[in-house]
Formats: C-alpha cells, sequence, structure tokens
C-alpha cells in the first residue's frame, strides 16, 4: 500500500513538472535580457532588435542531452 | 541562435568547445531571465527545455515546450517564415 502512495506521489510531482509551463504567447514582447556569454561579451536581446530574428532555446544543463 | 542555460560561462564554453558549436551559449546565473520567461522548473534549479522564436520586433513568433524542443525542425520552419 505504501509503495503505491509513493509511486502515486512520484506521478503527480511528474504531472506537475510536465504542466509547468511558459506563460508567454506567440505575439507577446520577449523579455529583455543582457547575460555573460561564451563570447567573452555579454550578450542581450537589444543587440539584435531591428536586425535579426533570434532563436533563443533554454536547455536543462551543458554535457547533458539537451 | 542563442543557448541559454544556468551554467557558468567556463562550463559552456567547455561544452561549447567539446560539441564545436558556432553560436553563442549565455549563462542566467542568476536565473532571473529563465524566470521571466517562465521556463524555470518548479522542481529544481534549471530551466526546462523551451525553444522561442523572437523576430527582429522583438516579439514572439514561436514556443516549443518540453522534449519536442530538442527538435529544430519547427523553430526553423517559424523564422523561415519570418523577414530575413
Amino acid at each position: 500500500m505504501r509503495m503505491f502512495r509513493n509511486l502515486a506521489a512520484g506521478a503527480a510531482l511528474l504531472a506537475l513538472a510536465a504542466t509547468a509551463q511558459t506563460k508567454l504567447k506567440v505575439g507577446d514582447t520577449a523579455p529583455d535580457f543582457k547575460l555573460p556569454s561564451t563570447t567573452g561579451r555579454p550578450i542581450g536581446l537589444a543587440d539584435y532588435k531591428g536586425q535579426k530574428n533570434v532563436v533563443l532555446a533554454f536547455y536543462v544543463l551543458a554535457f547533458t542531452g539537451g | 541562435m542563442l543557448g541559454v542555460s544556468v551554467d557558468s560561462p567556463p562550463a559552456n564554453g567547455h561544452w561549447a568547445k567539446e560539441l564545436g558549436l558556432t553560436f553563442p551559449l549565455l549563462s542566467d546565473m542568476e536565473r532571473k531571465v529563465s524566470a521571466d520567461y517562465g521556463v524555470l522548473n518548479p522542481q529544481r534549479p534549471i530551466a526546462n527545455r523551451t525553444t522561442f522564436v523572437v523576430d527582429k520586433e522583438g516579439k514572439i513568433a514561436y514556443i516549443e515546450e518540453g522534449k519536442t524542443a530538442i527538435d529544430p525542425t519547427g523553430a526553423m520552419q517559424a523564422c523561415s517564415r519570418l523577414k530575413k
């Protein structure tokens, strides 16, 4: 019975993780930022405004599958 | 193309070199940007895998979340729909 309860709790946690979603929508203004980068210089979204479209890929951790 | 994670710049630097990446990786160590974009994992202090395409006007043109976001096809299609 306890094992079943643990399993249910685990499943609930997984479901919670799966539903953690961004509140941003297509058409919204993307929040601006300026962050340290691997180029040695900080990079901000504003750097590209009026010049380039940007693909912004958030990934889990370096040295993992994405 | 910009990659964003909560890793430090040295960790990202090593990883980018290992993979031979041609685009910069950004370090959101304070997790503020991940929080602003609503991609911070509520259980662990890391960002969930999410891809945003932002057009030249600074507006979001495309969002892909979860496991499928590792596949760039959707984001690439969204880009090709945008004006260069």
